[in-house]
């Protein structure tokens, strides 16, 4: 067979290949919209019809009519926003869809199933769209009107440093609703250069919970890593500490203390020494690893 | 204007000025970038604010001065509501010209994968129906208006609709309005063919020269910044001794238009000086806006992924005690909540040896190829007798008020009290006809109002240089020649404030960069010619 031959040949069948799968994904598209099919047919169809979203805008229509109307069970409603999700990963193709797409997911921010407001908002956060950003931020300011839980709210915030977020979440760190909400604001402050005193403290305040302090810490190497480097070295010297923070502030100095410095400092090599062989194992290892690094 | 509004008062505080004819310059002047309306405010909040005053344009229509606003949020913008604004603030111009079009077509390239719907009829909303407008729409609408002045950009406008399935069938409808519109019936020839693809008026050149006064880079000269590597220097031990093209970014910045193409733009720089054989004449430097994230490591690691080269006379720079001095000396196009960036323009500068900002381009984007060539300029200006390229002559109006303020304060000193005198004068001249030439006591008066003014000129030239020897001394040869005049007693006073005057206004004039004399300069000129 001639290349030419060959090549006329793959493209045919890639062309009938991709015939097949549309003429699939069209299939299970309309399935999927069919509301006399079982809602576990219609869940299963969802699945294989996110390339027939962009087919055509009848198809797409139908996908968000499925989304936007609230009579349909949420299982469905849920399964349609993930294929088009899935088919907005095409961007190009995905082109012509994306207007009302957004549009679609702007008003099911506001629906009354808390869980499809909230995959909504996530897909909106992380668009950066500007609708989702004052929504959850009105949320975190009057919680009567949030759509999500303050912890969910921050965490869709951080995706966007320029979300306006850092007041809130320095509020939400000094009065927190919840332990989590706590967590989520920190993490969201990670990337506020004006917050690394507010870490340090935390890192320092044994009374603080493991996690949070672990939080504190990455932060900090994120805004002022030289910092850090000196809190965990003291971290490390203090026989008082608590296990995980020690370990973590060990992992802090081996992984980004810098090639030097733990073979000049004799005091800190020795404890480390100390502590490989007497700690418990989560400390040992980092211990080790630290030991192994520094030459000893 | 008080800057702590609520957005609710913002919006009534735009729409009362587009109602006030009188008052829609100030429209223009609100969307600066660093106006204290911005500050503290949040990103998103700032588009919402901008994108009403461009609203408000639409409706009241775009001056020259704003038009460069509009075009900016077209050539480099990534918010959908801010660029569907300006869009339809663009349909508001007098009348459509050529020139507009590839800014149009670049807004659409910019856009079209974040199309989105937007509302543009009342403040602070967000559109949760697809039935509206969307940036795309306005765009498309915006290339309908331009009709026939939109021809250059034909072939791009038919190939979007060729690209099937790619736009929706709504948008469908509105770029086949703009194609019938383009294609038109009119002839080409029949535009403005003289004009095609001149901005208007000032919008030309986005480069603009420091008119006047080059300003003393003193204010910052102490400024420390850290640099990738983390070692410290300050402004003047950088900037001082080479020409330097400084450009401004941070790492956060989320329009890859903006920030990210600047660094990008620079590392070609380099490979342009270097083409030259200037990658050690002239220096370069990114100067973070948001110096406390903006770590020595980030810096390295963003200049190095987009294809900088950094060493020692080009870096990338932190100011270690914040932005706040270099912004006010360079008139930063940017603002802040907190210390993290709410906005900012696309701004690159040209210094000269002396640190000093010799010229600017601002908004629009920059081709690499203009700033290398505006920094060769000021790098031949300094080394005049070296350059291979003829350079700038002497700028003769630096050197002409000082010595006509010396021939002025000579009149005021020698100014006849008497029409004998005057007769006296004029014979010492052998000028014949005596009598046709009447005395003049106006004279005097206006003498003593250009050596004022010749002082001040003096006054200015001390302030730019930082040199004022010549100041006193063209101060006191001024006050010696009217106390001649007016105390008595003091009548010999006149020759020494002359002599005074003259040697102040030769200092002044000396060359401020290597001290050559200004004869020196004047024969160089003549020479030329």
């Amino acid at each position: 067979m001639t290349k030419k031959r060959k090549r006329t040949k793959s493209s045919k069948s890639a062309r009938k290949g991709a015939s097949a799968v549309t003429r699939s994904a069209r299939g299970a598209l309309s399935v999927a919209t069919n509301a006399r099919k079982t809602v576990k047919q219609r869940v299963a169809a969802m699945a294989e019809a996110p390339t027939a979203v962009y087919a055509d805008d009848a198809s797409l229509q139908a996908m968000l009519g499925v989304l936007r109307n609230r009579d349909e069970p949420v299982k469905v409603r849920l399964a349609a926003l993930q294929a088009l999700q899935a088919s907005s990963f095409s961007v190009v193709a995905f082109e012509s869809c994306r207007g009302d797409y957004i549009a679609a997911l702007r008003a099911v921010a506001q629906d009354p199933d808390p869980e499809l407001r909230q995959r909504a908002l996530g897909l909106l956060a992380r668009e950066k769209d500007g609708f989702a950003q004052k929504k959850l931020l009105e949320g975190l300011r009057d919680p009567s009107k949030a759509l999500v839980p303050p912890e969910k709210a921050l965490q869709l915030l951080s995706y966007d440093v320029h979300a306006e977020a850092y007041p809130l979440a320095r509020a939400i760190v000094s009065k927190p609703p919840n332990a989590t909400a706590k967590r989520e604001a920190l993490r969201l402050l990670g990337a506020d250069a004006a917050s690394a005193p507010l870490f340090e403290k935390i890192l320092r305040d044994k009374d603080e919970p493991p996690e949070i302090r672990q939080i504190s810490a990455a932060a900090l190497q994120a805004l002022k890593p030289q910092k850090l480097q000196a809190l965990a070295r003291e971290i490390v010297l203090d026989t008082s500490e608590q296990d995980d923070i020690q370990a973590t502030s060990l992992t802090a100095l081996t992984q980004f203390g810098g090639d030097k410095m733990g073979a000049d400092d004799e005091a800190l090599l020795k404890r480390v020494d100390r502590l490989s062989g007497t700690a418990s194992t989560k400390v040992k290892q980092s211990a080790r690893r630290f030991l192994t690094k520094y030459g000893r | 204007m008080p800057s702590g509004l609520s957005e609710p008062q913002f919006a009534a505080l735009v729409d009362a000025l587009a109602a006030r004819p009188d008052e829609r310059e100030q429209l223009t002047d609100l969307l600066r970038e660093d106006h204290p309306l911005y500050d503290q405010r949040g990103a998103a909040t700032t588009v919402r604010m901008r994108g009403w005053i461009l609203l408000a344009l639409a409706r009241v229509g775009v001056s020259d001065t704003a038009l460069l606003f509009v075009l900016d949020e077209l050539d480099a913008g990534a918010d959908p509501y801010l660029v569907a604004a300006a869009a339809r603030a663009l349909r508001s111009y007098p009348s459509p010209t050529a020139a507009f079009a590839p800014f149009v077509m670049r807004a659409i390239a910019n856009i079209r994968y974040r199309d989105e719907p937007v509302c543009l009829d009342s403040y602070g909303e967000y559109a949760v129906a697809s039935t509206g407008t969307s940036p795309v729409r306005e765009l498309f609408v915006t290339l309908a208006w331009l009709g026939p002045h939109a021809r250059g950009a034909l072939r791009e406008i038919e190939a979007l609709r060729e690209q099937r399935g790619r736009l929706s069938s709504k948008l469908l409808g509105d770029l086949d309005l703009a194609l019938e519109a383009v294609r038109g019936a009119e002839r080409v020839d029949a535009l403005d063919t003289e004009t095609c693809c001149k901005l208007p008026g000032g919008l030309r050149s986005m480069f603009s020269w420091t008119l006047g006064s080059r300003r003393s880079s003193e204010p910052i000269e102490a400024t420390v910044f850290e640099d990738h590597d983390g070692a410290p220097i300050t402004f003047k031990e950088f900037f001082r001794g080479h020409p330097s093209i400084v450009v401004f970014f941070y790492t956060r910045c989320d329009n890859p238009l903006k920030c990210s193409l600047t660094i990008t733009k620079l590392a070609r720089i380099h490979t342009l000086l270097e083409a030259r054989g200037l990658y050690d004449r002239i220096q370069t430097a990114a100067i973070t806006y948001d110096p406390a994230f903006d770590l020595p490591e980030r810096l390295r690691g963003y200049g190095q992924a987009r294809g900088v080269r950094l060493d020692a006379c080009h870096r990338m720079l932190r100011a270690t005690e914040g932005i706040a001095a270099l912004g006010r000396h360079f008139r930063l196009g940017v603002n802040f909540i907190e210390s993290l960036v709410n906005r900012h323009r696309i701004e690159v500068y040209i210094l000269d040896a002396e640190g000093r900002i010799a010229g600017s381009f601002e908004r629009i984007h920059w081709d690499e190829q203009q700033v290398v060539d505006r920094a060769v300029e000021v790098l031949v200006e300094k080394n005049e007798e070296k350059s291979e390229v003829a350079p700038h002559p002497p700028s003769v109006r630096s050197t002409v008020p000082p010595m006509f303020g010396t021939l002025a304060s000579l009149g005021v000193a020698f100014f006849p009290k008497c029409p004998v005198c005057w007769a006296a004068y004029l014979s010492v001249f052998g000028i014949a006809g005596l009598e046709q030439i009447p005395y003049a006591p106006w004279l005097q008066p206006v003498l003593v109002a250009v050596m004022l003014i010749s002082l001040t000129t003096v006054w200015l030239r001390a302030r730019s240089t930082g040199r004022t020897g010549g100041l006193y001394l063209v101060g006191a040869g001024a006050l010696a020649i009217l106390a001649s005049k007016t105390a008595p007693g003091w009548e010999n006073a006149a020759v020494w404030g002359v002599a005074l005057t003259l040697a102040g206004s030769l200092l002044s004039a000396v060359d401020a960069e290597n001290g050559r004399p200004i004869f020196l300069r004047l024969r160089r000129i003549t020479t030329r010619a």
